[in-house]
């Protein structure tokens, strides 16, 4: 080995700094400011009395397959926990107070349209994309079905069509984009809500909303409004009178989930430093070798 | 209402001068709204300056007032209401206010609805809530927010139901009101006829006496006890919730704190038993009630709100009236003979002992009793 340690170090130092000067392109590039006008809405589980009509609602705006709404009167259903899928954008559950499990708080569960998804973050062709007024979208024209967006989800929301042959598609709460922009309505479940459960606004003026709702009434509800922080912050809020570890939404910081990724694989081939940091290293390393060959091949001439 | 104002205007120039510091009201004028701690004068007011004439107050505070307790008489609220914002789409809702009403006085009266009230009137829900979401104050629910709210609280609590048609019917049914509750006075307020238990028995873990007997009946009958003495502060689900558990999951503190407001003093033995106990038998004081007795109040003879105690036997502690003249001793279920009659009281009843067995020995040396030879004729009681 020609390299001396004192060139080794000198090389790595370098090439360190390149790729450290990809990865804060990378994050500069990813932290883009979430638009303050964007929209969400507020799930209050404590005046949410799970009457399921947001999933009714819901099936009905979106053309999926569904029964009578007095069929959504059954409690029933309450027994297990259901899980959205593809032909149900959104689910009611119920679960119990810790501290009496008597008393039963109802949560409806649907994408939370993360302020930074991580299915959009993971999805090779662009078919998520996080609108500016809020929803998430998903455009079926782009999608080639690889389901990364199942994978990187982790709230575990988009479904799959795995029964649809010819044409499967990714389904997930489409926070009724159409409606809202089109047609300038809430989203179907908020409208139906008959005890306002869902609050639909400004995500920021949504917050302000959770915590006097919270500071009005702090017997009544925990200090903890989901979906703040969580995952870097999502459209959907909640509030609820118990301990959010007991539902199903999943315990998350504040970490922007795409940063864990984006940060090494948008690094790696941002504005190319990388590449030509590792070319450059390379060549600088068969550089010296040639230099030191020449150099045994003159002493042996001599 | 000029008053009011002048009350008003008032207390918001003293606010104004003691620049937020704590609000001290003077007390017992039931038309001012009475607050505790560090208020705003924006908090009711909308102008700078309040004044009697312009008091400028808002119609919509968010500040909640206690004054709708004290201020506001059940009698002031209107019998029934009809909710018909809707009514293309469902029928109309026809509310008893009153009875509603009256169950909130168990609680916290009005504001237990009507949450936010500027001073001197209660606001319809409507008033402030608007149809939809008014988006510059998304903490308050629109108006289909706000009476679903309102109604679903409880209701659902106790029946576990959220069927549109337990308010809303379809067009051929008939307004939930029109079943014609009876009213009766059970709790100070109208509420339907309340069927309590007779007794409850408990099976504690206290090994000394497990048993604990309640006479939950005897509590109100005879030491006259309303539901509110008891049950405050309990919300209407505690007893018309169809799927409470038998369980509850109270501390030993909270079990006991309902009793130990009469019962503090007393010891373990005062309730738990080792088996089931009787109810209350006047027997058991060494004066059995003669059947008038039996029938009347325990306060007719006891005094009313102190702790029931040993009273004087003499006829004359209750019937103060009685003398020689008009007393009829048929009523001790004796009608004297003509001869007893003419005698004085003293006669039979030495030194007043009317509880004592007459004297016969005074007259009659044969050894008579009152039992053997009664002095006149032994009365059939209505009630025996």
């Amino acid at each position: 080995m020609g390299i001396t340690r004192r060139d080794f170090f000198k090389l790595s130092a370098a090439g360190s700094a390149s790729l450290m000067a990809g990865e804060a392109l990378a994050s500069d590039g990813a932290q883009t400011a979430l638009n303050p006008n964007s929209l969400g809405v507020l799930v209050d589980t404590v005046a949410c009395i799970g009457c399921r009509k947001c999933e009714w609602a819901c099936n009905d705006a979106n053309a999926l397959p569904t029964q009578d709404l007095k069929a959504f009167e059954d409690k029933s259903v309450f027994a297990r926990h259901r899980r959205p899928d593809a032909g149900a954008y959104t689910v009611v559950n119920q679960f119990s107070d810790p501290r009496d499990p008597s008393k039963k708080y109802s949560m409806k569960i649907q994408c939370m349209h993360c302020n930074r998804p991580a299915c959009a973050s993971a999805c090779i062709v662009g078919a998520l994309q996080k609108t500016p007024e809020g929803p998430v979208v998903y455009d079926a024209w782009k999608c080639i079905g690889c389901r990364y967006c199942m994978v990187a989800c982790p709230f575990q929301i988009p479904a799959y069509e795995y029964d649809n042959a010819l044409n499967p598609q990714v389904r997930k709460c489409t926070f009724c984009a159409t409606r809202l922009s089109q047609e300038g309505k809430k989203p179907a479940c908020v409208a139906i809500c008959p005890n306002e459960a869902l609050t639909f606004g400004k995500r920021e003026d949504l917050l302000i909303a959770a915590h006097s709702r919270i500071n009005a009434s702090p017997e009544k509800y925990v200090d903890h409004v989901y979906g703040e922080t969580e995952a870097g912050g999502t459209g959907w809020l909640y509030l609820a009178g118990a301990d959010f570890n007991n539902t199903e939404l999943p315990k998350l910081t504040a970490t922007v989930i795409p940063n864990l990724t984006e940060t090494i694989q948008h690094g790696v081939f941002k504005s190319f430093v990388p590449p030509l940091a590792l070319y450059g290293l390379l060549g600088l390393i068969m550089h010296s070798l040639r230099a030191e060959k020449n150099g045994k091949e003159e002493s042996r001439h001599e | 209402m000029k008053l009011f104002f002048g009350l008003a205007a008032q207390i918001s120039i003293v606010l104004i001068v003691a620049g937020g510091a704590s609000a001290q009201q003077p007390q017992g004028n039931a038309s001012m709204p009475q607050i505790q701690g560090k208020i705003n004068c924006k908090e009711c007011h909308t102008c700078q300056v309040p004044t009697a004439k312009e008091p400028c107050l808002k119609q919509c505070p968010t500040l909640t007032m206690t004054h709708t307790k004290s201020a506001h008489a059940l009698v002031e609220a209107p019998d029934s209401l009809l909710i018909d914002e809707i009514a293309d789409t469902y029928q109309a809702v026809h509310f008893n206010h009153k009875r509603h009403a009256g169950m909130a006085e168990m609680n916290d009266s009005c504001s237990v609805c009507h949450h936010y009230s500027p001073p001197g009137h209660i606001p319809p829900c409507k008033d402030c809530h608007g149809n939809e979401t008014n988006p510059n104050n998304l903490r308050q629910p629109g108006l289909k927010g706000a009476y679903h709210r309102q109604c679903l609280s409880c209701h659902r609590e106790w029946s576990h139901d959220t069927k549109c048609v337990v308010c809303h019917l379809p067009s051929a049914g008939r307004p939930l009101s029109a079943t014609g509750d009876d009213s009766t006075d059970i709790v100070g307020r109208p509420h339907p006829v309340i069927t309590t238990p007779a007794k409850k028995v408990y099976d504690t873990p206290y090994k000394e006496g497990p048993i604990v007997t309640f006479q939950h009946k005897e509590h109100i009958d005879l030491f006259g006890f309303r539901c509110v003495d008891c049950h405050h502060q309990e919300n209407c689900s505690y007893c018309h919730d169809i799927q409470r558990p038998a369980t509850t999951s109270k501390t030993q503190e909270q079990v006991h704190a309902v009793c130990n407001d009469c019962h503090k003093a007393d010891a373990c033995a005062k309730c738990h038993d080792t088996k089931e106990r009787p109810g209350f038998s006047h027997n058991q004081t060494g004066w059995p009630l003669n059947p008038y007795h039996n029938e009347i109040d325990c306060w007719a003879c006891h005094p009313t709100g102190k702790k029931i105690s040993r009273i004087s036997r003499m006829c004359v502690n209750c019937h103060a009236g009685w003398n020689q003249e008009n007393f009829k001793h048929a009523v001790t279920g004796l009608k004297l003979d003509e001869t007893h009659a003419q005698m004085d009281c003293t006669d039979c009843h030495a030194d007043r002992k009317y509880d004592a067995d007459p004297v016969c020995k005074d007259c009659h040396d044969d050894g008579r009793t009152a039992e053997s030879a009664p002095p006149g004729i032994k009365m059939q009681h209505r009630s025996q």
